[in-house]
């Protein structure tokens, strides 16, 4: 049975397959998996650093991986951080319709963003170098540019394995599991 | 409104998309701020040093033209690290002047002393800095 996005039973849904695959899977969890989210979510929750630097960020921020086969990405996905005042609500995925039209949009291949996992790639330069587009308001950004940088950071400190380092075998495992989720939570 | 266009290349250059985006919102917000522009004329040049990126803003008759890389005799040159040059954005406008004596401002005034901010034209273009200031500033 296929959750209609945006329900509660959509919601509870998520949050248990979530809970689930955290309890069931070994670390380190993979980049951008369920668990991983799951994971990256309540650390941000939990980062004094964060919301002492984020208390004065309101709305909705996305990142935006661009689909990458190779890696088992079959399709773009766009993590939608519900933030406000310091607090991280929720961390999800959304359907793209959903995703493109956040107030803020940050996009990137899925080699961009594992150079920001490896702290290769800093997101200010990256975003001058136009290896990272952002959507949105700026001046809003660089007012709050050290909530934004701290968002970043923490997603580099959840660790994880790369997507771009899976074996083989483990990306048609990875690209099974997320064509499933796609499907079973409407977020296509 | 002021008319903001992108050179041939410049759409593909980050930087040069990120500052004009920032102006264009900037006097979107606070419109009191396009008498800066209108006044502005001449090359300013930005290098974030730490990206390798690089750009000018032709400023002409209250229209701005941004181009990747360096165009011209530039009247103002900064060069920084990517964040310092966001940090300018950042520089607080009191009594319809840039403030430097907050906690920002003061980071700025170090970075300059330190030459980890390098900036050219201070001294022969005092009045075009301080309009350039003010259409970056977010504050």
């Amino acid at each position: 049975m296929a959750y209609t996005y945006g329900t509660p039973e959509w919601e509870e849904a998520f949050k248990k397959m979530t809970k689930e695959r955290i309890e069931a899977k070994s670390k380190p969890f993979i980049y951008f998996s369920p668990e991983w989210v799951g994971l990256w979510e309540k650390l941000l929750q939990g980062d004094a650093k964060y919301k002492e630097v984020a208390k004065d960020w309101e709305g909705v921020v996305v990142l935006h991986v661009l689909k990458n086969p190779d890696c088992g990405v079959d399709q773009d996905m766009f993590i939608h951080m519900d933030l406000w005042h310091g607090d991280c609500r929720a961390i999800r995925y959304v359907p793209s319709e959903v995703g493109k039209n956040a107030a803020y949009v940050v996009t990137g291949t899925i080699e961009r963003w594992v150079s920001v996992g490896k702290k290769e790639l800093d997101p200010t330069k990256g975003m001058m170098q136009g290896k990272l587009k952002l959507k949105g308001d700026l001046p809003t950004i660089v007012r709050n540019v050290k909530a934004v940088l701290r968002l970043v950071e923490t997603s580099a400190e959840v660790g994880g394995k790369f997507p771009t380092e899976l074996s083989p075998e483990e990306v048609e495992i990875f690209r099974k599991m997320i064509k499933d989720m796609t499907t079973k939570f409407s977020i296509t | 409104m002021a008319k903001i266009n992108f050179a041939k290349g410049a759409k593909k250059a980050g930087l040069a998309v990120m500052m004009a985006d920032m102006i264009k919102a900037n006097l979107k917000q606070k419109p009191e701020r396009e008498k800066d522009l209108n006044a502005l004329n001449g090359n300013i040049y930005l290098h974030a040093e730490d990206a390798e990126v690089d750009m000018t803003m032709v400023f002409k008759n209250g229209s701005l033209t941004v181009y990747r890389g360096k165009v011209g005799d530039p009247m103002i040159s900064i060069a920084a690290d990517s964040v310092t040059l966001l940090d300018l954005a950042n520089i607080s406008i009191k009594f319809g002047l840039p403030f430097y004596f907050d906690a920002r401002g003061l980071a700025i005034l170090w970075k300059l002393l330190t030459r980890q901010l390098k900036l050219k034209g201070l001294i022969t273009h005092p009045i075009a800095l301080t309009r350039f200031t003010k259409l970056m500033s977010v504050r």
